[in-house]
């Protein structure tokens, strides 16, 4: 049930959608699957004016490109990603992270494009704010931060929790955006701001079009855990994606990469920690003594009622468990893909 | 409709934002027209407007499962489905399971098997369960779970859920009637 009215329009194409959204400045809001976009409009965290509808606009199938990168559909339903077998053998990571959002009808109806650009969260912003009788905090528009009070007005300390965002980074992905002047290409990385204020880069109408997946080379391997409670239809504590890529030798890592989602305002990565596993000839003492810096480093910020000495732990624990994953599926070529 | 290459925002009026729409559900096999704001959700229009109040709307933010209708026979949630976006698609509620009087296999098997408690998670759990067993006549434990993940129930403890759908699916007996 949603308490204000709004008007609603069907757009045809992704095209139609952004010069309607143009339109508006700042009025509109796109909706694609809804699952993110309407619990906040229920809570009146967002209202728009006007919902520009893209369901008519039905997405295309994954494309293999020329140089062996995968191309999705932004408004694929995470669904049909966990279910496709070009993907479950090309990118499984991407798979398995589609497979672990929410529940069945989450992934039924939400779309890739949407949980990439979902709302940060945060227990005191995620309720409906009638009755309160409380000051508005910093991301509302107002003067203070419940969860952190001595936090500055320029920030807001809430986690973001997109799950599938992390694999793809670890993935070394690039998102299409579709804006007025034409569409560009940037890292996945880039979309996130770091400030839960304004959590993405991205214009108010500018819309993703597609993922671009680049091929996983000889020698890849990847790792995803999602740290829960339930184990199912929730947000996690803490979402690890991790890719190793070795050297012939099968010893030397060449290029490593670690993603921890959930804990901050964007995915973060621990470049320190990255870097002192590039170039090292790998094992287990190694990879636990990286997941041990790693935690360190990337410093959570509690959330939901976890302590950040928990998450640490939990990302020191699962890091080095998801690292191990990936060097085994590295240096088992039939498995890696 | 408005036209896309003019105009600004001061077209969204009072007046368009409450305006309300006609559009076609085709609800449990029979077609019906219905006037929605577009605000209104897919389960409010289906309790509200058409009377089929067996699907229940509990927590209405999409976390629990019990308004789980079959929209193109896809599992969504009716709490946060705008009822505007399903114009001239098939829906599927609890109501149109059985065939008059007589239930449908996987009705029988939560009477059976004791799967219904207080009831108001049933109607999401029984959608729910008949698309996976549309999509996949026999489903392991571990498919049922992953399936029926949405749904929560607070009363029965999911045992006798999934053993209902293990029955329905033909893979498990009938819970032996106590003397």
């Amino acid at each position: 049930m949603i308490f204000f009215d709004f008007d609603y329009q069907r757009a045809q194409t992704l095209e139609d959608a952004v010069a309607l959204l143009a339109r508006l400045q700042g009025g509109a809001r796109a909706l694609a699957g809804g699952t993110d976009l309407l619990p906040s409009m229920r809570m009146e965290n967002i209202k728009p004016d006007l919902l520009v509808s893209l369901s008519a606009i039905e997405p295309g199938e994954p494309q293999m490109l020329a140089d062996g990168s995968i191309r999705i559909d932004a408004l694929s339903r995470l669904a049909s990603l966990e279910n496709s077998s070009v993907l479950r053998s090309k990118v499984p990571m991407l798979a398995q992270s589609a497979h672990v959002v929410g529940g069945n009808q989450i992934r039924q109806m939400g779309t890739l494009g949407g949980n990439l650009c979902q709302e940060i969260r945060c227990l005191y912003l995620d309720q409906k704010h009638d009755y309160q009788f409380v000051a508005p905090c910093y991301k509302r528009g107002g003067e203070c931060c419940y969860p952190f009070p001595r936090n500055r007005p320029d920030t807001c300390w809430s986690v973001y929790m997109s799950d599938i965002a992390p694999a793809l980074i670890a993935l070394d992905a690039q998102v299409e955006i579709l804006g007025e002047t034409g569409s560009r290409c940037i890292r996945v990385e880039e979309l996130y701001t770091g400030n839960g204020l304004e959590p993405l880069r991205l214009g108010h109408a500018e819309l993703l079009r597609a993922v671009v997946i680049p091929p996983s080379p000889r020698g890849f391997g990847w790792g995803f855990h999602k740290s829960t409670v339930r184990g199912g239809l929730e947000f996690g504590m803490a979402v690890i994606a991790v890719s190793l890529q070795l050297a012939q030798d099968g010893k030397t890592c060449t290029d490593a990469r670690m993603v921890i989602g959930a804990v901050r305002e964007g995915p973060a990565r621990p470049a320190a920690a990255e870097r002192s596993l590039t170039g090292a000839v790998l094992d287990e003492a190694r990879l636990a003594q990286a997941a041990a810096e790693a935690s360190k480093e990337i410093n959570p910020l509690p959330h939901h009622g976890f302590t950040k000495r928990h998450l640490m732990d939990n990302i020191r624990v699962y890091l080095r468990r998801t690292l191990a994953q990936a060097m085994e599926r590295a240096r088992s070529p039939g498995t890696a893909a | 409709m408005l036209d896309v290459t003019k105009g600004g925002k001061d077209d969204i009026t009072v007046k368009a934002k409450s305006q309300t729409r006609l559009i076609s559900l085709c609800v449990n096999g029979e077609w019906r027209e219905v006037a929605v704001k577009p605000r209104n959700m897919l389960v409010e229009v289906i309790r509200d407007s058409l009377g089929l109040t067996g699907t229940k709307a509990s927590c209405e933010s999409g976390t629990c499962g019990a308004c789980t209708v079959l929209l193109e026979s896809r599992p969504v949630l009716g709490c946060i489905t705008l009822a505007v976006e399903c114009d001239g698609k098939r829906v599927q509620t609890v109501e149109g399971l059985a065939d008059g009087e007589k239930l449908s296999p996987i009705q029988e098997a939560f009477l059976d098997q004791g799967a219904v408690q207080c009831g108001f998670c049933t109607p999401g759990m029984l959608m729910s369960a008949t698309a996976l067993l549309e999509r996949n006549p026999k489903p392991t434990r571990q498919e049922i779970n992953k399936a029926l993940e949405g749904n929560l129930c607070r009363c029965t403890g999911y045992n006798s859920i999934v053993a209902a759908v293990l029955q329905a699916s033909g893979q498990g007996g009938v819970r032996p009637v106590m003397e």
